[in-house]
């Protein structure tokens, strides 16, 4: 056995394995973030620099995109838009958190008649492609005169229709031994209590990734806002910033990619301000259920 | 041939510059059975893990039945291990555990499929080949996890605590099975516990380890009788060696005499080295104890608590002046006692140990048959 | 479930999920059904509902005669088919790569996972429609390596190739799947596998990927329902051309009842999209068996 060869290369291995690794994450990670890179040093530039070079570090830094971009070529400035997103968005997250909270308790503690058909239907509605519901839902909403307004944006949320948020919260509160909340009772407390109470504040993490994701998604939301919404003066981020590379040809790319920063910088600082909630959030609807 | 299957050489660990074995040498014989033990962090299971390949050592040699090992890969070392959480893999049936290693090595199918259901006889696994690990209990878990290792027909077999993952009664009758396999196959083995229990029913040799070097290493009835320090000797023997403070008075050439807060005690032992003054451990196993009446006992002391298990009974004695716990004292199961009861308790002499202020062991009690 | 008797009440659990009962009721059931029976008029959006009449399966009939529609359903399978298993490929690749005990980790976890949250929105879109622009990002780095540029986004070979992009971009939401479930796999069967002589590449093939079975189930079912549904992407930066090389299904779907008013010919079509999307979804369910391991312990300390 000829081992003696073997056994100082043999020591080297993990040394190789990190290089190797990291290598290819450095490679990727930077390909992946090149466009974001880009994104960011275009709003700086001034229109001309952008299709001059692919480096993403403006030789001239300037705000003109900002300032120029922040007007619009629309009667309304980039603040409005924004203003609306967050109408639309906030009370998004708030009438979801608070329906998929209740209904989860329903669902994770109680013996609720009918419980496994009613769970298979929630779990159905996370599998089932909203695009067969978009026109009834629409064509509802007329009839009940809520075109152009934010209401057929927020408003289902109240009724848990998120079904994926529905069980993020019921697989947290599972995982959770009944004994505080019977302790509560004993002191006294209704179940309302014992939710708010009790539970609410244990299942805090869970609540924070719903808030969170649901966040992100509706920032991101664009069909829902453009079937409802005729307005200009209503239209979120998402819509006026479609508008701004339909409307004119001659295009001053540097503002839109301002604007387009601007965007996106809510998501970006949530996002690394509350990075373990959206990664616990995913991971735990995946390998727990 | 040599006779040795497993030599350590000064070897040592260290994980980020923290020393976690600090220089340990140790033989192995072809055919022992030698256990690893000791308390929490003293270094067993990474001892153990050097011997597999899963670490290799920050300095010192490693030899398998005549093999520089050092550097080799765990699979290229003759040995092969149990692992204390078993570490079957899950998605394969007991007969596909078990060949794992010989499918890998490119043995023909049926060759595999012969061995494998040799050993599953020997283990009384062979109505079980093809349930999955979930549909297994933990006594028959472990024995697939020893099948696997079986199979592959080592040179030396490695154990990581095995029956820490059983409850109580289950692991007596697997530590009687475990004895009886290595009475059968004679297969060279080192066993990782930190039950001194399973150390002295199944070793032929014991390495009590603390704080990443070996304290003693001898058979089983070698560290009950001659424990080298105190360390080793309050590790082994349950309920642990009672231990009084005492100071040196003087020796002669087969005994020596120590002070006590009752007064002097006169001990047969041999070889002892003796600064007169010194301070010095005296160590009575509860069996060296016997009640006896006022005048012919060297201590008294009043009954503090008395523990019946019916075939042998535990009085704790608080001794008048020591300023030490109570000692334990093994009496028959009948024995006739209350507690606040006061008793006088002689000293069986061959039955003594003395430790110096370092906790070494002063010489021996002459008579024994020194086991080798 | 709990065994309290303080959860005994039926009541007041039906009052809790009462929300999602109402809500199943009037924004999915209600909906569902309704699109149905609108896929069977020829109902248009300027007019009343009441005006609409009923045509029975004529929307349908009429559609595999819909040139657009074939090439529609043709872009949209050939999306589908090449983004979900390349970004699941991509994704567990780079999810083995980042399983070490490396230093920053969690950076790279970070930047991969980044794209994933704002590759949805319009802003991304919009900056990706900028990036193969023919001036724009990409071409910029060809001229600059000595190649001549492309059009991207006006030849209908290349456009889908943008559109497909756009997605493999986002992989970080499904690597961190895969990553949890590689964590959750001990240490020891590979320490084990190591003693038994199995190489790294043995154990990742016989070890790692069948205890990851679960987990690849979960992502390719969630990767296979929204490809299918994507939207934002093609209609902002391609529009669904050049020559509706990239007119996905759910673009095809929003133009009939929006722009040309056809509701009952889009609720048609909705109605194919989600019967493809329920065979596929169901397929993979009942393929389960085959492939998929779940590890369920006992938990068995005694028993001989």
């Amino acid at each position: 056995m000829t081992m003696a060869s073997a056994n100082g290369w043999r020591r080297h291995l993990p040394l190789i394995n990190a290089f190797i690794r990291y290598g290819v994450l450095i490679g990727v990670g930077f390909l992946m973030l090149y466009p974001l890179f880009w994104m960011i040093g275009g709003a700086f530039k001034n229109n001309h620099e952008i299709f001059a070079s692919p480096g993403f570090i403006p030789s001239h830094p300037t705000m003109d995109g900002f300032t120029k971009g922040w007007k619009t070529s629309t009667e309304y400035t980039f603040a409005t838009y924004l203003l609306n997103t967050m109408k639309i968005v906030i009370p998004k997250v708030i009438l979801t958190v608070i329906s998929s909270v209740i209904v989860a308790y329903g669902f994770a503690r109680f013996a609720i008649p009918g419980r496994k058909l009613l769970f298979a239907l929630l779990m159905a509605t996370v599998l089932l492609p909203k695009s067969v519901l978009l026109i009834p839902q629409y064509l509802m909403f007329r009839e009940f005169g809520w075109l152009d307004t934010y209401l057929p944006l927020y408003i289902p949320q109240a009724f848990a229709v998120e079904g994926f948020f529905v069980f993020l919260i019921i697989q947290f509160m599972r995982s959770l031994p009944v004994d505080m909340e019977e302790a509560a009772v004993m002191d006294g407390c209704n179940s309302f209590q014992v939710l708010t109470l009790i539970v609410c504040p244990v299942i805090l993490p869970a609540i924070i990734s719903v808030a969170l994701f649901q966040f992100m998604w509706s920032m991101n939301d664009f069909l829902q806002p453009l079937i409802y919404l005729s307005s200009v003066e209503k239209y979120p981020v998402a819509l006026a910033l479609k508008m701004s590379i339909d409307v004119t040809e001659a295009t001053s790319w540097n503002e839109i990619l301002a604007m387009s920063v601007i965007a996106l910088a809510p998501s970006l600082i949530l996002f690394f301000v509350a990075q373990k909630y959206f990664v616990e959030g995913v991971t735990s609807g995946a390998v727990k259920g | 041939m040599n006779t040795s299957s497993v030599i350590l050489d000064q070897v040592t660990k260290s994980f980020n510059g923290h020393d976690v074995i600090k220089g340990v040498s140790l033989e192995v014989k072809k055919g022992e059975l030698v256990v690893f033990v000791g308390p929490s962090g003293c270094g067993k299971s990474t001892l153990l893990r050097l011997i597999a390949g899963l670490e290799t050592p920050t300095s010192g040699k490693i030899e398998i039945a005549g093999e520089n090992v050092t550097y080799a890969h765990p699979s290229k070392r003759g040995v092969a291990m149990v692992f204390q959480s078993y570490a079957l893999y899950p998605h394969m049936t007991v007969e596909d555990n078990i060949g794992f290693a010989l499918r890998i090595k490119g043995m023909p199918r049926a060759e595999i499929k012969l061995k494998v259901r040799a050993v599953a006889e020997t283990l009384q696994l062979g109505h079980l080949l093809h349930r999955l690990p979930k549909a297994l209990s933990g006594g028959q878990r472990q024995r697939v996890a020893i099948g696997r290792a079986m199979v592959r027909e080592p040179d030396v077999f490695l154990f990581d605590e095995p029956l820490s993952n059983l409850d109580a009664s289950l692991r007596g009758q697997m530590r009687v099975e475990i004895a009886g396999l290595h009475a059968r196959l004679g297969a060279t083995s080192v066993y990782v516990t930190h039950d001194q229990v399973e150390a002295m029913t199944l070793a032929d040799k014991i390495v009590v380890l603390n704080g990443g070097r070996i304290e003693q290493a001898g058979p089983p009835m070698e560290l009950y009788r001659r424990p080298a320090n105190l360390f080793v000797a309050t590790f082994i023997g349950s309920p642990g060696m009672n231990i009084l403070p005492v100071k040196l008075a003087g020796a002669e050439r087969d005994r020596v005499t120590v002070t006590t807060a009752q007064g002097p005690i006169t001990l047969p032992r041999v070889n002892a080295r003796v600064v007169a003054g010194a301070e010095a451990s005296l160590g009575l196993r509860p069996e060296s104890l016997s009640l006896t009446t006022a005048g012919k006992g060297q201590l008294s002391g009043y009954v503090n608590l008395i523990e019946r298990l019916g075939g042998e009974t535990f009085a704790y004695v608080a001794l008048k002046g020591f300023d030490a716990p109570p000692v334990i004292v093994r009496l028959d199961g009948e024995a006739e006692l209350r507690i606040h009861d006061e008793v006088h308790l002689a000293i069986d002499g061959q039955r003594t140990h003395l430790f110096s202020a370092d906790g070494l062991a002063l010489g021996h009690a002459p008579d024994v048959k020194a086991a080798s | 479930m709990s065994g309290a008797s303080i959860y005994a009440s039926r009541r007041a659990g039906s009052l809790y999920i009462a929300p999602f009962a109402i809500g199943f009721l009037l924004f999915t059931a209600f909906p569902f059904v309704a699109s149905f029976i609108l896929s069977l008029t020829d109902a248009r959006l300027q007019d009343q509902l009441g005006d609409a009449h009923f045509i029975g399966w004529h929307n349908y009939a009429g559609m595999w005669g819909d040139a657009t529609f074939r090439k529609s359903l043709g872009v949209t399978f050939f999306y589908v088919f090449v983004t979900v298993p390349l970004k699941l490929a991509f994704a567990l690749l780079i999810a083995v790569v980042l399983n070490f005990k490396l230093r920053g980790i969690g950076l790279f976890r970070t930047a991969f996972y980044l794209p994933s949250i704002l590759g949805g929105s319009v802003a991304i879109a919009v900056v990706w429609r900028f990036v193969f622009a023919s001036d724009g990002l990409v071409n910029q780095f060809l001229h600059g390596a000595g190649f001549g540029g492309i059009n991207w986004l006006g030849e209908p070979s290349t456009a889908m190739f943008s559109i497909i992009l756009l997605r493999l971009w986002q992989f970080g939401s499904a690597m961190v799947v895969f990553l949890a479930g590689l964590k959750a796999i001990p240490e020891d069967l590979y320490e084990a596998a190591d003693l038994d002589g199995a190489s790294r590449l043995r154990q990742f093939w016989m070890i790692t990927l069948p205890l990851l079975t679960p987990v690849l189930f979960f992502n390719f079912i969630m990767q296979i329902v929204q490809a299918f549904q994507e939207f934002n992407g093609p209609y902002i930066i391609t529009g669904g051309g050049p020559m509706k090389s990239t007119y996905l299904l759910p673009l095809m779907i929003y133009e009939e009842a929006f722009k040309y008013f056809n509701l009952g010919y889009s609720s048609a079509l909705s109605w194919v999209l989600f019967v493809i999307i329920a065979l596929f979804t169901a397929l993979a369910f009942w393929s389960q068996r085959f492939w998929v391991f779940y590890a369920q312990e006992r938990d068995n300390k005694g028993g001989h």
